[in-house]
């Protein structure tokens, strides 16, 4: 099927970032069953000079608008203390921190350390206690006392938090038990991930297409009861609704693709998707398009679409441009996606699409055309 | 506890189905957007200056990079 309306965003890569991914360790202190990193079993640290060349060259970036740190991991808290202030010192008053935690090790000198350096925090947790099951140490015990005390020390600190929450069975019933959980939990963001197939796990991430749309439905009318919670996916389809009944919906994808610089605890760059970072194929090597301790990061970031695997993504978009319907909402789907559920970059459709942006969008319209009578 | 009645995809029609099946939820989706943005109000997501658009309060939260990203949501 070719589209009547050609999307006009999302042509190439942006030379600018908007943030960059900082993987200040390899090292995990948990072992969740659906993780996709490849080495967070080894304690490869970050060097500060790394982190020196990285600031040298996002320097730039931050003084023209709105630049973010992100430090992703492993687990980024396992790095310590001492050494992850050494990582952030190189980086200027003008660039926002984020952390990505399991919780596990937030302690109130953790919560000290990001007032300091006002860090922004967000939690990985999948709801209560039983849906946290695929959250567990090296030792295989459940993870979830230890990722609640966190919280709770958080709490205690007043520290605002937002949640990332890892759903594996998408389905009617699971929606309203989350929300209502992370209602209790205090939050200020959600956002909610389907689980992916893609690096190290390889379980299926094929679901029962109507039940999907439920999950999703019934999230909205969740939502809808008490939406003190600033909730991701339905904020992202509410914005892409209100924009097509508005007739704008078109400037609403980016006019290109953000790079999404991450680098590894070694300096190399991989772009575009952080689940691809240690990753070989014999195709495309090992994805990275430079290191930032031989080239600086913005001459990587000009030549990224020379990258052999990236030239093959950006065809990957086009065929979604030219063939999906949900490419004005979805903006084409994911490189790490397309490569761990098809093994090259260039085709179109994952199950990915479909859990998290097809059905996300069909079951908000499904709510929307069931709950017509609540109109205010 | 079927919450719905009536699973329907946005298939089978010739260009641009999408855009079609929203505008035809239009009548849900206006209350629907309308209640969102009272509870951005109350979450105090808007400021005067965003002038009481959807787009303006989302790109409050856009640039929480653990949280949006067009082409690669964080995970």
């Amino acid at each position: 099927m070719t589209m009547a309306v050609a999307w006009s965003g999302m042509r190439g890569i942006s030379a600018e970032p908007g943030y960059v991914v900082m993987q200040p360790t390899t090292l995990c202190n948990l072992a969740c069953e659906y993780c996709y990193l490849p080495f967070r079993r080894e304690n490869r640290k970050m060097t500060v000079a790394v982190a020196e060349a990285v600031a040298a060259g996002v320097a730039g970036f931050a003084r023209t608008g709105r630049f973010s740190v992100v430090w992703h991991g492993g687990e980024p808290l396992a790095t310590g203390r001492a050494h992850l202030a050494a990582l952030f010192a190189p980086f200027g008053a003008g660039v926002e921190h984020h952390i990505q935690t399991n919780a596990t090790l937030i302690d109130d000198e953790w919560c000290a350390f990001f007032t300091e350096h006002d860090v922004r925090v967000s939690v990985s947790v999948d709801g209560p206690r039983e849906r946290n099951g695929d959250r567990v140490d090296w030792a295989g015990r459940p993870a979830y006392d230890l990722i609640a005390r966190g919280i709770g020390r958080l709490r205690s600190h007043d520290i605002p938090f937002s949640t990332l929450c890892v759903v594996g069975d998408p389905r009617p019933g699971v929606a309203t038990e989350l929300y209502d959980y992370f209602l209790g939990l205090g939050c200020e963001v959600l956002g909610i991930n389907v689980e992916e197939t893609e690096g190290v796990n390889t379980r299926l991430n094929r679901h029962d297409p109507a039940a999907v749309s439920a999950f999703w439905a019934e999230l909205v009318t969740a939502w809808r009861r008490e939406p003190t919670i600033h909730l991701r996916e339905v904020e992202w389809t509410l914005r892409y609704a209100a924009a097509v009944l508005d007739g704008n919906a078109d400037a609403l994808l980016p006019r290109r693709l953000d790079p999404i610089p991450t680098i590894a605890h070694d300096g190399s760059v991989v772009l575009l998707s952080p689940e691809l970072a240690g990753f070989h194929d014999p195709r495309y090597g090992d994805f990275t398009s430079g290191n930032v301790l031989t080239k600086p990061l913005p001459e990587i970031l000009a030549g990224a679409s020379g990258t052999p695997w990236i030239q093959e993504f950006l065809r990957g978009i086009e065929a979604c441009r030219n063939t999906c319907p949900y490419f004005g909402f979805c903006g084409g789907a994911h490189a790490a996606n397309r490569y761990f559920e098809h093994g090259r970059f260039d085709g179109t459709t994952t199950n990915h699409c479909r859990n998290s942006k097809i059905r996300l969008l069909e079951g908000v319209l499904d709510h929307a055309r069931d709950h017509e009578a609540t109109a205010v | 506890m079927p919450e719905i009645t009536k699973p329907r995809l946005s298939d089978g029609v010739e260009t641009d189905p999408v855009t079609a099946r929203v505008h035809d939820t239009r009548a849900g989706l206006s209350a629907l957007i309308a209640e969102a943005e009272t509870a951005r109000q109350q979450r105090a997501e808007e400021s005067p200056s965003d002038g009481g658009t959807a787009v303006c309060a989302w790109n409050h939260f856009e640039n929480i990079p653990t949280f949006y990203n067009w082409n690669n949501r964080p995970r």
